[in-house]
């Protein structure tokens, strides 16, 4: 769906590049402007090597927010999240009784969002977003008049600057060596975390801080905190030996179905567009499917992007707190050294489950926005060589999302359950954000 | 050997065997006369190789130079034989522009050798005339060079044929400037036909192949062609290891052989036999770590599934960060090679280093590597020491004995900036020899074939290849290091599988390995 707007975007540019004259008849909405430049997004994310799946959140935020503020400054419809997101001050506005081209503001906030939280991606991608820009630019100022061309420019930038001013002391601004600290010891306990792989990067664990970083929508870091996993134990049938074997059990008779759920949410850095980028691949196609409008889309992805990046704070934040050790290293030293998960095990502690939170945090977003049985159909890996997948609501997503990761071989049902707990519970401040104007 | 003890910074992880002989290079880059650079923006991102060959007869290896958008530049080696390196620019017919890399292979086994050309755009045969002049062969060979961007290469001679098999890696799409993520072109397979060669047969999937290599992984006696792919441009793709058999469509090997999927941004293979046990190992650069790919489970019988252990981390050869020129940012890592730098029979590692282009999250002074091995397989890194640790943009490179006196140099291509070349002047390094094995017909250097060394209770082994490193490729001499031995024994297995005899020979030797013919010692010219 979202596929296929992105396809038509990209035909549109690729003709208005070659001939001027007949792209005019097809200009691009501001729809098309906000989906298009989303799917760039999603690719860059892909290919950007700093964008672990918390950086990915953070950008999906403050570029969902720039998309619905610049939307909002516009539509009385919308409600301004300035004031009801950390730290968010009121932004730029339209000068009164002036004219604004709504595609050409779009993109100008996205272009100039894009840029600057893709400046590091490397030279295809800044290639593509130099294309991007240009084309799009070029096409929408034809037969606009240059001084709404520049006004709505302005304005575009100016909203995109202050979002990325508010953006830059959140704690997640700066991303040194992947996200990997240069420096790090672990500590002689079984029960805590120790590096999985033998890359040597990844000898340390990914953004310990990132739980301190300040919230979106949630008010503190840590106010939807859990309780602790299991209490860790060797003896056989003691509750943590238990899922462990649980864990054991499950990939060595995993079924052809549980491998596809596994792989199909595996979402690795660099080889997809991460977990939160899954979440807003198929929400793009699930407003796509209900045809959504500029209003919606532009809200929609906001509060997605706000629960998101909620998500992997709070998450990050109960990770450290309690530094939890891994299965593969559990069972690879007292039951089987020669275990080894069907999926990556991430190079950082296992509860909750970042995947099983970030999911039920956006599964209960999403399902306060489209309703509880909303049926979709999830082609997010289709280009990958993945079968597409189908769901009767976000829920099922969520819950399958999460148990992907026992059935992977690299979480704990602990941390799964709790992890969607902690996700719904974050979802509840994004679905207390006020969007839409009572009158 | 006198052996000599680095200083704990120089110390790599694994350490405390013993140490090895630290090898001396002098950059001559200027002296020598070589001025070539690799120009070009997103087309040229990647490749900048070099193909290192004897084509005047002299058996000093000469070399031409991709040059991007620039013209490649032919060198004429010139160095006196043990003296000071020296090579003279000159017009050959291998001065095409876009040029990306460079290999040399006697395609038509004439004994001249020819030189293949990956371009943007249509790659070229160039077929050697002698004394280094080359002509365009497409037409007369029935070669199709496409309309692509080539950035990798392998050749074989497969079963019962008197022609190569040519295999050709392509990048992106590059006329998708939108959306180039996926847009991965089709690989070729060049099979000869019966007078020519045949229409390229389509390698898909492809996945943005940076580097190829034939290499006979499971010693069947067929090599397979190994596909390291970028991960950065493929979507559902993976390194690749593909069955070539003579009469056969190529066919992948998947998880039902054992084939593990690993996704890296692979942009170099260098195979070499480290542990003796005579199956190649493969070393795999990509960006921050690197992999050393390591057969598991070997059966007593032999035929081992395609199962490899990364061993990099345990080895000390990871080279994920600059080790000099006060970065720590992840390293971009292209051409590897085996070589033994200070022959003391065991293969070290040369990895050509640089940032892809101003990428900020790896670093933009990334040292090369020179990972010097020890006795008990792990690695030092001697890059500073040594004096190769260049902070240029680096991508192809050889190692070559360039004035015959069995130290191998270095030749580097670095993206816009001036190639560099590397004179080995160590003085306490160890004995060597050298060995060119030579059939009649078709397959004249035994590509497919394997030289084996023998002193005391070690045999050392290569295997003679085609292909690998990233575009750059060498054909002459294969070296070896012995280390004190005086003399060694050599054997050739013959890419038909025939033994040849063990056969004795002296230390600092260059000897040619015919078929059923005694062991020749070949003696340099004085000139």
């Amino acid at each position: 769906m979202a596929r296929l707007r992105l396809v038509a975007v990209t035909l549109v540019l690729a003709v208005a590049a070659a001939h001027p004259a007949q792209a005019v008849a097809q200009r691009l909405d501001a729809q098309d402007v906000l989906v298009g430049w989303n799917q760039l997004i999603l690719e860059l994310v892909r290919h950007t090597p700093t964008y672990s799946p918390p950086v990915a959140s953070r950008a999906f935020a403050y570029l969902g927010v720039t998309a619905y503020e610049t939307v909002a400054s516009g539509d009385d419809s919308l409600v301004t999240l300035a004031g009801q997101l950390n730290d968010l001050d009121p932004l730029p506005t339209r000068a009164r009784h002036m004219a604004y081209d709504e595609a050409i503001l779009l993109h100008a906030a996205m272009s100039f969002g894009a840029n600057a939280f893709f400046g590091n991606t490397g030279p295809t991608g800044q290639r593509a977003m130099d294309a991007m820009d240009s084309r799009t630019a070029t096409m929408l100022a034809e037969e606009v008049d240059p001084e709404i061309v520049a006004r709505s420019m302005a304005l575009g930038t100016a909203i995109g600057e202050h979002i990325l001013q508010w953006s830059l002391n959140d704690g997640g601004a700066i991303i040194e060596n992947l996200g990997f600290p240069y420096d790090f010891e672990t500590v002689e306990d079984p029960a805590l975390w120790v590096p999985t792989s033998r890359v040597a990067v990844q000898q340390a664990p990914l953004l310990p801080g990132w739980g301190h970083n300040r919230p979106f929508a949630m008010p503190e870091n840590n106010s939807c905190a859990l309780p602790p996993p299991p209490t860790f134990s060797e003896v056989p049938g003691s509750a943590f030996y238990v899922e462990a074997m649980e864990v054991h059990d499950a990939v060595v008779n995993l079924t052809d179905e549980q491998e596809a759920i596994a792989r199909f949410w595996s979402d690795d850095p660099m080889l997809s567009p991460t977990p939160p980028g899954h979440w807003i691949f198929l929400t793009l196609d699930a407003l796509e499917s209900k045809d959504a409008d500029l209003v919606e889309t532009a809200d929609v992805l906001a509060r997605l992007g706000v629960v998101l990046a909620d998500a992997f704070i709070g998450c990050w934040e109960a990770k450290y707190q309690y530094n939890l050790v891994r299965p593969v290293t559990y069972l690879n030293r007292l039951v089987d050294p020669a275990w080894q998960p069907i999926l990556i095990t991430p190079p950082f502690p296992e509860y909750p489950s970042g995947h099983s939170t970030q999911s039920g945090a956006a599964a209960g977003m999403l399902e306060a926005h489209f309703g509880e049985n909303f049926a979709f159909s999830d082609r997010t890996h289709q280009d990958d060589g993945l079968a597409v997948r189908h769901y009767s609501g976000f829920w099922e997503a969520a819950e399958e999302a999460a148990v992907s990761r026992l059935y992977g071989g690299i979480h704990f049902r602990s941390a799964i359950e709790q992890g969607l707990e902690q996700g719904i519970c974050i979802a509840g401040f994004t679905n207390a954000l006020i969007t839409r104007s009572r009158s | 050997m006198m052996r000599l003890i680095l200083g704990l910074s120089l110390l790599a992880a694994p350490a405390l065997a013993e140490e090895p002989t630290i090898p001396r290079f002098e950059d001559v880059t200027t002296r020598a006369g070589i001025d070539s650079v690799f120009w070009g923006e997103w087309e040229y991102m990647v490749g900048g190789g070099v193909a290192v060959f004897d084509c005047d007869g002299n058996r000093k290896p000469d070399m031409v130079l991709a040059g991007g958008t620039a013209a490649a530049k032919f060198y004429r080696n010139t160095s006196a034989l043990g003296g000071a390196l020296s090579f003279a620019e000159t017009t050959s017919g291998l001065e095409m522009e876009a040029v990306t890399g460079a290999y040399p292979l006697d395609i038509d086994s004439d004994g001249m050798m020819d030189v293949v050309l990956l371009r943007v755009g249509e790659n070229q045969l160039m077929r050697g005339l002698g004394d280094c002049r080359f002509e365009a062969a497409n037409a007369d060979w029935g070669f199709d060079g496409g309309d692509g961007w080539s950035t990798a290469f392998a050749a074989t001679w497969e079963d019962g044929q008197s022609w190569p098999t040519l295999a050709i890696g392509n990048y992106v799409d590059r006329n998708e400037p939108m959306m180039p993520w996926g847009s991965c072109t089709e690989n070729w397979l060049h099979r000869p036909g019966e007078t020519q060669f045949g229409a390229p047969i389509p390698l898909t999937p492809s996945y943005c192949a940076l580097s190829m290599l034939f290499t006979d992984w499971n010693r069947s006696g067929t090599p397979s062609l190994r596909v390291s792919n970028d991960r950065e441009y493929y979507k559902g793709g993976q390194e690749q290891l593909w069955r070539i058999e003579a009469g056969s469509a190529p066919e992948l090997y998947g998880p039902e052989d054992g084939w593990q999927r690993l996704r890296i941004w692979g942009m170099g293979i260098a195979g070499h036999d480290l542990n003796s046990d005579g199956y190649p190992e493969y070393f795999l650069t990509s960006m921050a770590d690197n992999k050393l790919q390591v057969l598991s489970n070997i059966p007593e019988g032999g035929a081992p599934l395609p199962v490899y252990a990364d061993l990099a981390y345990a080895r000390g050869v990871t080279a994920h960060r600059p080790y000099t020129g006060g970065e720590i940012k992840p390293s971009t890592a292209w051409h590897a090679q085996f070589e033994d730098v200070n022959n003391d029979a065991l293969a070290d590692l040369f990895v050509a280093k640089g940032n892809v282009w101003e990428m900020p999250d790896f670093a933009l002074l990334d040292p090369n590597n020179l990972l010097l091995q020890r006795a008990d397989g792990t690695f030092l890194e001697a890059g500073e020491v040594a004096g190769v640790a260049s902070l240029l943009t680096a991508r192809g490179a050889a190692l070559a004995d360039f004035n015959l006196d069995g130290l191998m140099d270095l030749v580097v291509v670095n993206r816009h900036a001036n190639a560099q070349l590397w004179q080995n002047v160590s003085e306490d390094a160890g004995n060597w020899l050298a060995v060119s094995p030579q059939q009649p017909g078709s397959n004249r250097d035994a590509i497919g074939g394997w030289i084996e060394v023998r002193t005391g209770d070690l045999t050392q082994r290569r295997e003679v290849t085609s292909g690998g490193g990233h575009v750059s490729g060498v054909m002459g001499f294969s070296h070896f290091g012995l280390d004190d031995a005086q003399d060694a024994e050599i054997r050739v297995l013959w890419p038909d599988g025939a033994e040849g005899d063990w056969q004795p020979a002296e230390a600092g030797g260059f000897y040619s390995l015919g078929r059923d013919v005694p062991l020749a010692r070949w003696v340099p010219d004085a000139n």
